[in-house]
């Protein structure tokens, strides 16, 4: 018998409390894996969005809620784009509208000459053409879900428009969205002179990091962000889910800790007579506090693995309707699976600490003479 | 196998329930190494107190303990003691319910730093040592109450220890199944040289020790050697 069977054997022996008890740790590490798995999808696709063309970082406009809020004139992008170090400054119109069942199709206005400067991968077709307004090439995924190909016509806020190229992106956002050319984005968006944001590339040799912050200086009422961990300048949505997650792993540690420690305690309590038999016999605090802590551990790591796999089905089933999986994609990274594991050993460690706590603390008399 | 050790009690005292009752008062006993030893008294005298300060599974408020080279009043930490000197048999067996007999035995060996396979090996030879070799798989439920004794014999022995207490440990089984783990103490005493202290009420019991000591008030009231005449009186009075 090693020590391990000892666990198993004392959490069967009440199987229906062991078994709630994982369940209800497993719904809080279901929401974790669930809530991290789409936040790192956001910010895959916020991550996309910052090296569309191979920039080095984006300018918007400062404190938007939104990005697609963000409005950075004309002007201002020319003069970003006149800064010394500045290789190249594409601005993008970010144009959300419905497109076939797609009620998030991203249609990216941007001139013609600077995407073909830091071009997408083209599937078939080609790129757009200067002064060839009703032009639009579409993501592999919006031409998959309405049937177009190179020389269809598809009509986008009620403006028909010429398919000429279909290329492909990782990202699921852009893949189901289209370029087109900014001016006429800016037209069926109503939103003439602007773009959402500038990409900058800067020249060799230049300290992006140093041209950023000249951005800034220069441009008060615009930001820079390099990174996914900057985006929440622009982007308040992946502050808000960050937020939430955060609250969803402080909730789960909780009640979590709480479910665990209901359980441990009644299990010590249910158990001090046989504490006191084995400190009778000879087993060290330390060595009844590990088993009591193993014990939990092991409930929480069971319902982490749970937690986990009914984590993946749900945002699978999240992925079945359609206007969700065309703008999302979630990110299964080690990341959410290292937290969902951290914050099941934590449940674990809170919710056993006191309950061994008790159980170390016991006399061993006083524990056999517990009835 | 350990040496047999004393065990030496100067003066002690153990009061319960704010120093209404006192248990044991001023007491003081020495048990030579090897020796076995009954203690009689009527209940109450304090015969089971004396032998859980003996296993340190309780503090005396005062006096002096000395078992195997541990003074047992001023040490902190007695896990350490209990695990390797002492084995101690219970008036009810207690052993672990969910555990079956050769793992109840093996209980005890998870302090001495031994593999799993010398645990197991170590358990089911001390079962062949009581006679339940063929009982190992069973737990307790499964098991009459001599043989559940027998088992809780094992497991004080598991440890090899130097001195082996048992407090009443025919207390719950008839006579026939009583004699028999009476039997078997006696013989495991003898073959492993332990220093044995019994508590009983039952005379056949007392008869077959060393030395016969009766308790009374919490104290020492008489005590006799197997080889007394008047051993029967000491009997008679407990």
């Amino acid at each position: 018998m090693s020590f391990v069977s000892l666990v198993f054997r004392n959490l069967f022996r009440q199987r229906m409390r062991t078994l709630l008890t994982v369940i209800g740790i497993s719904v809080g590490i279901t929401i974790v894996v669930a809530l991290g798995a789409i936040t790192g999808g956001l910010k895959g696709t916020a991550g996309a969005m910052l090296r569309e063309g191979g920039a080095d970082f984006m300018v918007a406009r400062a404190g938007s809620a939104d990005l697609t809020f963000s409005t950075v004139s004309e002007e201002e992008w020319a003069g970003v784009a006149s800064l010394e170090g500045v290789e190249r400054a594409t601005g993008i119109l970010i144009h959300v509208t419905q497109h076939g069942s797609n009620a998030y199709f991203p249609l990216l206005g941007i001139r013609p000459g600077q995407l073909a400067l830091g071009p997408p991968e083209l599937v078939s077709g080609r790129l757009l053409r200067a002064g060839a307004p009703d032009e639009v090439i579409l993501g592999s995924g919006a031409a998959a879900s309405t049937g177009a190909t190179p020389g269809s016509t598809v009509t986008i806020d009620g403006r028909p428009l010429n398919v000429v190229g279909v290329y492909r992106s990782e990202n699921v956002f852009f893949d189901a969205g289209a370029y087109a050319p900014l001016v006429m984005v800016q037209e069926l968006a109503r939103k003439p002179d602007v773009v959402t944001a500038v990409f900058v590339t800067t020249a060799s040799g230049t300290d992006p990091q140093a041209l950023a912050t000249s951005i800034e200086d220069g441009f008060p009422d615009l930001t820079t962000v390099a990174s996914v961990d900057e985006y929440g300048k622009v982007d308040q949505g992946i502050q808000v889910m960050d937020a939430l997650n955060l609250a969803v792993t402080v909730l789960a540690l909780g009640l979590g800790g709480i479910a665990v420690m209901n359980t441990m305690i009644m299990a010590v309590f249910e158990r001090t007579r046989e504490f006191g038999i084995l400190r009778a016999v000879g087993w060290r605090g330390s060595r009844i506090m590990r088993l009591v802590l193993t014990e939990a551990l092991f409930l929480c790591l069971v319902a982490a693995v749970f937690g986990a796999a009914f984590g993946i089905l749900a945002t699978r089933g999240v992925l079945l309707i359609e206007e969700i999986r065309s703008f999302l994609e979630p990110s299964y990274t080690l990341d959410v699976f290292a937290r969902a594991l951290l914050i099941a050993a934590g449940v674990g460690l809170v919710g056993a600490l006191y309950p061994a706590y008790r159980a170390v603390r016991l006399s061993p008399m006083e524990a056999l003479r517990h009835e | 196998m350990s040496e047999p050790s004393s065990i030496d009690c100067v003066d002690v005292v153990k009061a319960y329930e704010d120093g209404r009752i006192r248990a044991l008062n001023g007491m003081s006993l020495h048990v030579e190494p090897g020796e076995f030893v009954a203690v009689v008294g009527p209940s109450g005298c304090g015969k089971s107190t004396l032998l859980h300060l003996v296993a340190a599974l309780d503090r005396p408020d005062s006096g002096e303990i000395h078992v195997a080279g541990h003074d047992l009043i001023r040490e902190r930490n007695l896990d350490h003691y209990r695990a390797l000197h002492v084995g101690m048999v219970f008036q009810l067996h207690n052993l672990l319910p969910t555990l079956n007999a050769i793992e109840n035995v093996q209980v005890p060996m998870f302090e001495l730093a031994i593999r799993a396979s010398e645990r197991r090996k170590r358990a089911s030879d001390l079962l062949g040592l009581v006679g339940l070799r063929d009982r190992e798989r069973n737990r307790p439920a499964q098991l009459s109450g001599g043989e559940r004794q027998r088992v809780a014999i094992a497991r004080a022995l598991a440890n090899e220890p130097e001195i082996l207490l048992a407090d009443e440990p025919t207390g719950s089984l008839d006579s026939e199944a009583g004699e028999s783990v009476l039997d078997l103490l006696e013989r495991l005493r003898e073959e492993r040289e332990t220093t044995l202290v019994l508590v009983t009420h039952d005379q056949a019991v007392a008869t077959r020790a060393d030395r016969l000591v009766r308790m009374l008030d919490g104290r020492v009231d008489m005590t006799t050697s197997a080889r007394d005449a008047d051993r029967p009186a000491v009997l008679a009075a407990s």
